[in-house]
């Protein structure tokens, strides 16, 4: 009797195991967005995550947890069983967390299925500001010391990494940081006069700049934008940006450490797919985004890059409160 | 031409008329249950209507919206609970007239007034929308600051019996919302190293704790006591009762469409602004405000559906959002291959009009489905209280949790309850304590915002509040509404008949 018992447990448990390998997914699958909805994050997820579930033949349930600047979504998706069901869909300041003391995982506890696409930064300026390019704006910044506001979206935030690069090529400028939670908010603002500029991703720009709404004044990246053929680039006024560019936020899907091998490649494929589609292509095309569609070691690549390059700027910056190498991250080069 | 064509493409629609209508249904009942937001529906909304055309899929998403902020309504009025923020003040009076036996009466007036409401903020949003953002642009900072100040004196209109306990209440309010990673500088406070307290107390958790639990633990003390019966004879009022309210309405419709339009704020701050309008302006109510006024329904239930109307303003011509359900909408447009933002009114202006078009229809699917079924809804009133307490119990269990899947959330939702609990029985009055969580942001991040932007010299900022005549405004409505709120004001005004009774004597 007790054999037989014995024997139904291990061969249900073989089965359990067994179904995990093979048959993945039986069951839907939860997607944890990091930040709430309607922002950038939430829009690009709820946008590729459907041609994923067609791919995958399962259907993924996508939640918005918010709050600890997405700490709290990652936490929980960490805490969860690392069986694939799981899956963390989140932007690119897990990787500053340590540094910037908001917790201690980062994505170095995860494994990346898929970095979709990043986002690249521009510099914009409210439309009665007295300058028209960057060029313009350092030489006033300079000329009219503590006048400029601009907006900042908190520590580790894209505006506070990109303020970071230009005292770091410019030398320190002396500006107002007015302090805003999103780059939504703040791009408000400046259209209101609150603030003068702001550097924001593009995407959340856009639409006000083909409006005629604010002026660009520069794109942050090395080569041209398609997207906005007449605003220069960075590089064309100080190639010392060169250094560190070509810089972005980026969106990637990611799964616990720890989840099997076939059912990481099951998702990764499902999510590549889902990343070629021309649906969404052509949404991302519109925003703006550039399409990066890797995973594996060149993934993992990517994301070690982004943090050393990222946490030192921030480190040399005064912006940390602990230095990158209490964590093991190097300098970048080295 | 095309305009009216784009204007009544949901009427000539079986289908898109039918998803309004469902939406507006759905809508009702999501927003009478604590927890179950307009906002959480709509963003379930985006997935589930992936596939679909941009149509149908924003139809279901605006019948929704229109419906869940009525929705809250109801709860409020039958059991004192509101089922959303933006009915908070309207349990205030709503409530009193359930004890009555007059909760038919209640939902009457509320369904109209919020009918009427809702057209006023439509009827802006379809002829005035560029104005208006344009206006909502302007408010800096130090604007939403004195705004916030504005708000926090409602304290006086929301406590009933001692001042001093509505303004401790008030802070503590203000307290309970800075918990947490403070959003603009991720610096901890009030979260003396617990992990917990970093993502703050949910907002919601509070409310449901605050007047679920608490209203049933109180009850608990009458279960034996019959309940009352409800009159249902009257439901549509009068033609009379609506003339006599209808100054006021325009009035907190008005204050409803402009705090709606403002990104930041939205219909739970124009509700509670709108109640305490009525009080100062209303001379003679039949009952007192807090016993049963029915000015005290009418304006909060006027201003929140003129919300609606005004949150799509800045969404329709700017892309920005004006509130938590219409930046949800902007997202949606965005995955169905639109381009929200100031161009969309260029480029494809039959979304707009198809957007007004829609929303006066759900808002007359609202007026339907609000005046019918009442009777069944009183009927919840009439349950018997072992009943109907667990019931409450259950609800706001299963709202507090819904919120973001956390059980931390229904611990936090638990212990206010019983905190709110003893808070009644010592006389301090819960509305503020909301009030101050809802405000607590709006006023702490803007007066940062405010005072770093003049470099942290408080002359230039009073500099700046003086040369604007929009922050000149406001200011001197907050002096106004302070001063009113004095012995200083009652003094001056016991001069004033003074000097007059000799005339009149002689």
């Amino acid at each position: 009797m007790k054999k037989t018992v014995f024997g139904a447990v291990s061969a249900l448990v073989l089965g359990i195991s067994g179904a995990t390998a093979q048959d993945f997914p039986s069951k839907e699958i939860q997607g944890i967005i990091q930040w709430g909805a309607g922002g950038s994050t939430d829009t690009v997820m709820r946008s590729v995550t459907p041609h994923a579930e067609e791919a995958l033949g399962a259907t993924i349930v996508m939640q918005n947890m918010t709050g600890g600047v997405g700490a709290i979504a990652l936490n929980h998706v960490t805490s969860a069983k690392a069986d694939g069901y799981t899956l963390l869909m989140g932007a690119e300041n897990p990787l500053l967390y340590k540094v910037m003391g908001l917790g201690n995982k980062d994505y170095t506890d995860f494994i990346p299925l898929i970095l979709l696409a990043r986002g690249t930064p521009l510099l914009l300026a409210n439309n009665d500001a007295p300058y028209d390019d960057y060029q313009g704006f350092i030489d006033y910044v300079k000329a009219h010391p503590g006048e400029v506001r601009i907006g900042a979206t908190g520590p580790g935030g894209l505006s506070s990494v990109i303020t970071a690069m230009m005292n770091e090529v410019e030398g320190d400028l002396d500006m107002i940081k007015v302090p805003y939670d999103g780059d939504g908010p703040a791009l408000t603002a400046m259209q209101g006069g609150a603030v003068d500029v702001m550097p924001a991703v593009l995407g959340a720009a856009i639409e006000a700049v083909r409006a005629g709404n604010m002026k660009t004044l520069a794109v942050f990246d090395v080569e041209q934008n398609k997207n906005l053929p007449d605003t220069p680039i960075v590089t064309s006024f100080n190639e010392q940006y060169n250094t560190f560019l070509p810089w972005g936020s980026f969106f990637g899907v990611f799964a616990p450490k720890g989840t099997p091998d076939d059912v990481v490649a099951k998702l990764s494929d499902a999510f590549g797919t889902a990343a070629v589609n021309p649906e969404f292509l052509a949404l991302m095309d519109d925003r703006g985004f550039k399409m990066m569609n890797i995973s594996g070691d060149e993934a993992q690549a990517f994301l070690t890059k982004w943090q050393q390059g990222t946490t030192w700027l921030l480190h040399e910056a005064g912006l940390t409160k602990a230095s990158p190498e209490e964590f093991g991250i190097a300098r970048p080069g080295e | 031409m095309d305009t009216l064509m784009a204007l009544l493409t949901v009427i000539t629609q079986p289908q898109l008329l039918l998803l309004v209508g469902v939406g507006t249904f759905a809508g009702v009942y999501v927003g009478a249950i604590p927890g179950l937001s307009v906002t959480m529906a709509v963003s379930i909304l985006i997935s589930f209507t992936f596939s679909w055309d941009v149509y149908p899929a924003i139809s279901l998403m605006v019948g929704i919206y229109m419906g869940g902020v009525y929705g809250g309504s109801r709860t409020a009025i039958l059991l004192n609970i509101p089922g959303a923020p933006c009915a908070i003040a309207t349990a205030m009076d709503g409530y009193p007239m359930a004890q009555r036996g007059e909760a038919g009466q209640a939902i009457g007036v509320t369904t109209t007034m919020s009918f009427f409401g809702g057209l006023v903020g439509i009827l802006v949003l379809a002829i005035a929308a560029p104005l208006v953002s344009d206006f909502a642009l302007r408010f800096q900072p130090r604007d939403y600051m004195l705004l916030a100040v504005l708000g926090i004196l409602l304290v006086g209109s929301l406590s009933p019996g001692s001042l001093l306990k509505g303004i401790f209440a008030g802070a503590l309010g203000i307290a309970v919302g800075a918990v947490g990673r403070d959003p603009l500088t991720f610096t901890e406070r009030f979260t003396f190293d617990f992990s917990l307290l970093d993502g703050g107390i949910s907002f919601i958790a509070v409310m449901i704790g605050m007047f679920g639990v608490s209203e049933a633990l109180l009850q608990l003390r009458h279960v034996a006591t019959p309940t009352v019966r409800q009159k249902i004879t009257r439901v549509v009022p009068s033609w009379k009762t609506v003339r006599k309210h209808l100054p006021l309405s325009l009035q907190s419709s008005t204050i409803g469409v402009v705090i709606g339009a403002l990104p930041g704020t939205g219909g739970d701050i124009a509700s509670l602004m709108a109640y305490d309008y009525a009080k100062r302006t209303t001379k003679k109510p039949e009952r007192e405000f807090g016993d049963g006024a029915m000015e005290g329904l009418v304006a909060p239930e006027t201003a929140n559906n003129a919300a609606v109307g005004g949150a799509f303003i800045p969404m329709m011509t700017l892309g920005i959002p004006g509130d938590a359900v219409t930046a949800i909408m902007i997202g949606a447009l965005f995955i169905h291959g639109l381009n929200p933002g100031p161009m969309l009114m260029v480029d494809q202006p039959e979304m707009f009009w198809f957007i007004v078009g829609a929303l006066v229809t759900a808002n007359c699917f609202m007026l339907l489905f609000g005046l019918t079924g009442i009777k069944l809804f009183t009927k919840i009133v009439e349950m018997p209280r072992s009943v109907l307490i667990p019931l409450i119990m259950l609800l706001s269990i299963v709202g507090a949790y819904a919120v973001n899947n956390s059980i931390t959330d229904v611990y936090w939702m638990l212990g206010f309850g019983v905190f709110g609990y003893f808070l009644r029985h010592y006389g301090y009055p819960l509305g503020p304590v909301i009030l101050g969580v809802i405000l607590s942001r709006l006023l702490d991040d803007n007066w940062r915002r405010a005072i770093i932007s003049e470099r942290e010299d408080l002359w230039r900022f009073f500099d700046g509040v003086v040369s604007s005549p929009l922050s000149l405004t406001l200011m001197l409505g907050v002096i106004l509404v302070f001063v009113s709120q004095t012995r200083l004001w009652s003094f001056a005004k016991s001069l004033l008949p003074r000097r007059k009774s000799p005339q009149e004597g002689d």
